[in-house]
């Protein structure tokens, strides 16, 4: 594995490289909050940033997507797909477990029997990823809990890590290490460096105070569909879909058709969608199976603790705590998870006591 | 007294007027704030018994307006066969406000609803305090005398209570419910009308066309449209939101800047003079738009030429919801 070193001061030199070639999207901070904004001034870049409010999956999946435009007329309709599906992203600065998140959606849209999502597959293919270790996790963090690490670097192109005064390179992949060849600037890295990585590394990991039995979660959640504890867990939540529109493994959409007035062209859109909304599941007839907020609230962790796994045998959360972070009325998901791991431990304990 | 002095006094008063309630049976439930598990937020609690009622706390960071879980009804507030159970209702001023428009609007029924009022403080400007800490974690916010103490893992901040309070408590005029003591027990007072400053929005109204546009489109372009502003606020109860109807479609969901801009513009409109000046929605939005600001606008226009404050008692109609004959109406008729 290549190793070098970059030193703070050349962020802008390393945008300067590949600005051109790339869509270079970075974190920065805007109203307050860091969000993954396209770069037009490498000044702007944060990276001793805990972790963006919004998480970059709009950089690949985007709030609002055109599928593809269309003209019709009394015989025929014509079609123009996307002609962008070319462009090269470069996602600078981005947390392990928002790099996990991608192969989440990848695996999402083209897991469906024959059918391959290519917008997204093809945005995926095209997307070189520069990621940074994780120093200093949250409180709120709980990546450890489900698979992932602060250090993670098995999804990422390059990888940074902050060294204090400057960044030690690894390249990861073969793109990586195309790239890491382009920045024939860049110093080796000494023994010394490479070492206080793994520390760093070390030092992240220890330092994670939520600890979560992902396992037993997932085991009761298989028979625990009409169980009381949604009622608690739901009991407080506002319904508003922050929780559902800020996490980075998400993947809900809707589709509508815009036309003009004529209704002879048009494009055809897609949008987030969130469980947490009334129109989730609604059925032509009127009918929805997921009518109340106790529904709506079940829906959002059984799919991501129970359905991904029955499904993917994958976990549908990367731990990156930001609905905890965000929910309004402080509904703690950290909550919610230890009422569900503690379900089948109640009744064990009420029929030791009979 | 300082401020600390006052939440504990305050926190007291609740704490008494819920246990005496659910002792002497006046209500089943009761809705109030508890300990978040963040700093810089509270969650709300449904207590059911006496034992519970510790659990209720007032700390200047209670944010979320309790009246939003009477209206729509909540599942989990009804009794077996679907009926409303009688709600004791932990009521800041401008939740007592909210209570009492949702009566005057006929959503709910204030013989099943009853307030524990107390004379607010105010709540925290957390968005204020979260961007001046910048990228550190906040581990624990507490009230010591009237400093609000920040501490993160190796550093601490103060910061005055006084300068760092939300905006719209520092003008705020109605920190006691107005209620009579049928519907209100603690503390509570009948206001038949306030003078309320509206300062910030004189200041934006020098401004230029240009100027008011680029302000509004800064703010809301961030816009997500995930509604927690709608869903936060007591008076957006409608069971089908205009942005949700789709037989046919109103409004498109896209993020373009038209629809975030339409989506605003409607939900403001429908405020006017309806609004409660909780400031909740500006509280819960996740990328930090000052909502409240736009409401605002529209409650200083109502305020002036109907002379209408919303929520000092649950009989009044908001003008818009109301005809009179000789409403004034001289703006159907300028000419220019």
């Amino acid at each position: 594995m290549e190793q070098k070193i970059l030193k703070k001061e050349d962020i802008g030199k390393l945008y300067n490289e590949f600005s051109s070639e790339y869509k270079f999207y970075a974190p920065i901070k805007q109203k307050g909050n860091i969000v993954f904004e396209r770069i037009e001034n490498p000044d702007d870049i944060v990276l001793d940033y805990l972790n963006s409010r919004i998480p970059p999956k709009s950089i690949l999946f985007p709030q609002m997507e055109v599928l593809f435009e269309y003209k019709l007329d009394d015989k025929d309709v014509e079609i123009t797909d996307r002609q962008d599906l070319d462009e090269k992203f470069m996602i600078f600065g981005i947390r392990p477990c928002d790099a996990y998140s991608y192969e989440l959606f990848a695996n999402f849209f083209s897991f469906h029997g024959n059918w391959k999502d290519e917008i997204y597959l093809k945005k995926k293919e095209n997307t070189t990823l520069i990621g940074i270790g994780c120093n200093t996790p949250r409180s709120t963090c709980f990546c450890t809990s489900v698979g992932g690490h602060p250090f993670n670097k098995e999804n990422m192109d390059v990888f940074l890590t902050d060294l204090g005064e400057t960044y030690l390179v690894e390249a990861i992949s073969d793109k990586g290490k195309e790239i890491v060849k382009k920045l024939s600037w860049l110093s080796d890295a000494a023994d010394k460096d490479v070492k206080k990585s793994e520390e760093l590394a070390k030092k992240a990991e220890e330092s994670f105070v939520t600890q979560i039995d992902v396992d037993t979660i997932v085991k009761n959640l298989e028979k625990s569909f009409d169980h009381p504890v949604w009622d608690e867990i739901s009991e407080v939540c506002i319904g508003c879909g922050s929780c559902s529109y800020l996490c980075p493994t998400c993947t809900c959409f809707d589709v509508i058709d815009e036309t003009d007035q004529y209704n002879n062209k048009g494009r055809r859109v897609r949008i987030w969608d969130t469980c947490q909304s009334c129109l989730y599941t609604l059925e032509t007839s009127g009918h929805n199976p997921r009518d109340t907020k106790i529904q709506r609230c079940r829906n959002r962790i059984m799919h991501k603790f129970s359905y991904y796994p029955a499904n993917y045998d994958l976990l549908g959360c990367v731990g990156c705590g930001r609905c905890i972070m965000v929910c309004p009325a402080n509904n703690d998901l950290r909550d919610h998870l230890a009422k569900i791991e503690k379900i089948g431990k109640e009744e064990k304990e009420e029929k030791a006591v009979v | 007294m300082t401020i600390e002095a006052e939440n504990k006094e305050i926190e007291a008063s609740i704490r008494d007027v819920a246990k005496k309630m659910l002792s002497e049976k006046q209500v089943d439930v009761i809705i109030g704030y508890s300990q978040g598990t963040l700093p810089l937020s509270s969650t709300p609690i449904v207590i059911r018994n006496e034992e519970q009622v510790d659990n209720l706390i007032w700390d200047n960071l209670c944010y979320i307006n309790l009246a939003r879980y009477l209206a729509p009804l909540m599942p989990q507030l009804c009794d077996s066969e679907g009926n409303a159970l009688k709600i004791g209702i932990v009521s800041k001023g401008c939740v007592g406000r909210a209570v009492n428009l949702l009566a005057a609007e006929k959503q709910i029924d204030l013989d099943k609803v009853k307030m524990i009022g107390f004379n607010c403080n105010g709540n925290v400007n957390r968005s204020k305090i979260a961007m001046e800490i910048g990228e550190k974690e906040i581990l624990d916010v507490s009230i010591t005398g009237n400093e609000i103490i920040v501490k993160g893992k190796d550093w601490e901040q103060n910061f005055p209570y006084s300068e760092y309070i939300n905006e719209l408590c520092k003008v705020c005029q109605v920190k006691i419910p107005s209620a009579t003591e049928a519907t209100c027990l603690g503390e509570c007072q009948q206001l038949e009308s306030i003078n309320d400053e509206f300062a910030d929005i004189d200041e934006f109204e020098a401004k230029s066309t240009e100027e008011k546009w680029d302000y509004i489109k800064k703010e809301l372009e961030v816009c997500t449209l995930c509604y927690s502003c709608r869903q936060a606020c007591p008076a957006c109860y409608c069971n089908l939101c205009f942005v949700d109807q789709n037989k046919p479609i109103w409004f498109n969901k896209t993020t373009e800047y038209t629809d975030i801009f339409t989506f605003h513009l409607i939900r403001s409109m429908h405020l006017a003079g309806r609004c409660v000046a909780c400031g909740a929605c500006s509280s819960v939005c996740p990328v930090g738009i000052d909502l409240n600001f736009i409401t605002r606008k529209l409650e200083k226009i109502v305020k002036t030429r109907f002379n209408y404050t919303s929520g000092l008692n649950a009989k009044t109609l908001p003008p818009m919801m109301n005809f009179k004959m000789e409403d004034a109406e001289e703006f159907m008729l300028e000419e220019d």
